[in-house]
């Protein structure tokens, strides 16, 4: 059994669609990405899986229990951290870790967890006090803080700097070794990339494609670019029966390749048939970042200030 | 997967640990703190100077039936009317009580935490009030110590029950502290917060009486110099308790 699985979702907000039908299946202990622009209903979404907000129609499992109907349930064994959501400023991190891990029946140890997501130095500080990437890092521990089998976390590094992003990912990585099911809502493509096995690109509440992140890119049937130098002249016939090929442009000495597919794979092993020597290759893939604008259509920055 | 998940609420610890959050965060907020317990002492302060060794005036033991009073509906006025909506106002626009409903606890928590600390501090200020009083001016404890008690807590709920009308109707924390304020001071200035209410116009000292602040000073007063409870004074802040909560339920969002 899936440990979340949503089905046929909608929510409206007046005239706005927000979230248009949308399925959603994260098997037990993967990390799946929801991937999209700000605006088309990421949030929306995964605040109604986490049971925050009340679907218009569709339903909605997670860790086998209805987020409406068995909500005090839920509560216990599903961790969220809300995109923009505060706590007691005036608090210090081990208070506030204290006070949210006593709300559970069991869970993390606050020491430990304090621990865990490297604030020991900042315990005594306020929640006001702390860095943007501090204060990620105490929502993540209160995201945990009753040792949740699922966890959503919604823009978990919106904000933060290149080294606190790669500590947060450091910890989301942590959280899959340990089997915790993991929604993490983003629009940033590397990190999507690096952590997610299963990704979901929503565009204007709809699912786009589901797939590993390797498979939204092959989907998307993009180009990839082979560039190599030659010593002799270059016969292009030379890769004319190898189907990944589309277009072969001879240069002099330097030569460009096109194709999908395992394109790399396919023209060495035509190279070496032929007994061409290439050297200097360079080898370019379509990025997620690419597929994401040729599957939504759109770049992801354009509606960046919805 | 398919073992069971047992419903768990927040236990007697976790209360704890929340209503000891919530002091720290009263107790943290320096006006907040300051201001509710130092201001009536203030006020007995410059009417002990006003009325420097005068015991009555006109007949009437002024601190007995006019400046505790006085001074004690402030601290729970200000508590109630001002402090706590602001608290609330500020957990809904920050989203915190949001946060909350993610967890095992229920927003509702908060609130109740909330009155149970503005209590606490209400029970501080008055006693801070009456020691105060009865150690500079010779005041001594109400003649009706059972019925001044009763009264003040009844004083209490009227100004929480209003506290909960302006966290319900404010659209910010901003707002809050305003309109708190806005009706603490129109409340006060008509229940005999700057003077007795024989200097107002004789309507508006007939309506202050039966608003919350001024007949809390009088039913307290009442009590002190050992008088029978006038209905009218215990009425009025029923009335008040019922309306505000009323409204406060209708109005009243968790979500910013």
């Amino acid at each position: 059994m899936p440990a979340i699985e949503a089905r046929g979702l909608r929510k409206r907000y007046g005239d706005t669609v927000a979230v248009d039908d949308i399925d959603i299946t994260v098997e037990t202990g993967e990390v799946y990405g929801v991937l999209g622009r700000n605006g088309a209903g990421k949030t929306t979404a995964v605040e109604t899986i986490a049971g925050l907000r009340r679907p218009d129609s569709g339903t909605v499992t997670v860790l086998g229990l209805d987020p409406w109907r068995d909500r005090a349930r839920l509560r216990q064994v599903l961790g969220v951290q809300l995109q923009d959501a505060y706590v007691h400023g005036a608090l210090k991190v081990a208070e506030l870790v204290r006070l949210y891990r006593s709300f559970y029946r069991s869970g993390a140890d606050p020491e430990e967890l304090i621990e865990r997501v490297g604030l020991t130095e900042q315990r005594g500080t306020r929640f006001e006090r702390l860095s943007g990437g501090q204060q990620q890092r105490l929502s993540i521990a209160l995201a945990l803080a009753g040792g949740p089998r699922a966890v959503i976390l919604d823009e978990l590094t919106t904000g933060l700097d290149p080294e606190a992003r790669r500590g947060m990912w450091s910890m989301v990585e942590d959280l899959r070794e340990d089997g915790v099911t993991v929604v993490l809502v983003s629009h940033q493509m590397e990190e999507v990339e690096r952590l997610c096995g299963q990704v979901a690109i929503i565009d204007r509440g709809r699912v786009v494609a589901v797939d590993t992140p390797a498979g939204l890119v092959a989907r998307a049937g993009l180009d990839q670019i082979l560039r190599f130098r030659v010593a002799r002249r270059f016969d292009p016939a030379v890769l004319d029966g190898v189907e990944e090929v589309r277009s072969v442009r001879a240069d002099d000495r330097e030569v460009t390749v096109t194709g999908t597919g395992d394109l790399l794979q396919a023209v060495s092993s035509a190279l070496v048939k032929a007994d061409v020597a290439a050297t200097g290759t360079r080898y370019q893939q379509a990025t997620l970042e690419d597929a994401f604008l040729a599957l939504t259509g759109n770049p992801i920055e354009s509606e960046e200030s919805a | 997967m398919t073992e069971t998940v047992p419903v768990h609420r927040p236990g007697p610890r976790s209360w704890a640990i929340l209503v000891a959050a919530e002091a720290k965060m009263v107790a943290r907020d320096t006006s907040g703190l300051v201001v509710p317990l130092g201001l009536p002492v203030l006020i007995l302060v410059m009417n002990g100077l006003a009325f420097g060794g005068e015991d009555a005036y006109e007949g009437i033991p002024v601190f007995e039936r006019y400046v505790m009073p006085v001074a004690l509906t402030i601290v729970i006025a200000m508590i109630g009317v001002v402090n706590m909506p602001s608290f609330l106002s500020y957990y809904r626009r920050t989203k915190i009580l949001r946060r909350l409903s993610a967890t095992p606890a229920n927003p509702a928590m908060v609130l109740a935490a909330q009155v149970i600390v503005g209590i606490v501090q209400s029970v501080i200020g008055v006693v801070i009030g009456v020691a105060a009083a009865m150690a500079f001016f010779d005041v001594g404890l109400p003649d009706r110590l059972g019925a001044a008690l009763a009264v003040l807590g009844l004083a209490a709920l009227t100004m929480y029950a209003i506290g909960m009308f302006v966290a319900a109707i404010a659209p910010s924390p901003n707002a809050s502290v305003a309109i708190g304020l806005v009706i603490f001071f129109a409340l006060g200035a008509t229940g005999g917060m700057f003077g007795p209410t024989g200097n107002l116009p004789r309507p508006v000292a007939a309506v202050g009486e039966v608003l919350p602040f001024g007949a809390s000073v009088q039913a307290v007063g009442n009590a002190w110099v050992g008088a029978d409870q006038s209905p009218a004074h215990l009425i009025a802040m029923a009335a008040a308790i019922i309306v505000s909560t009323a409204i406060a339920i209708r109005l009243f969002r968790w979500d910013a």
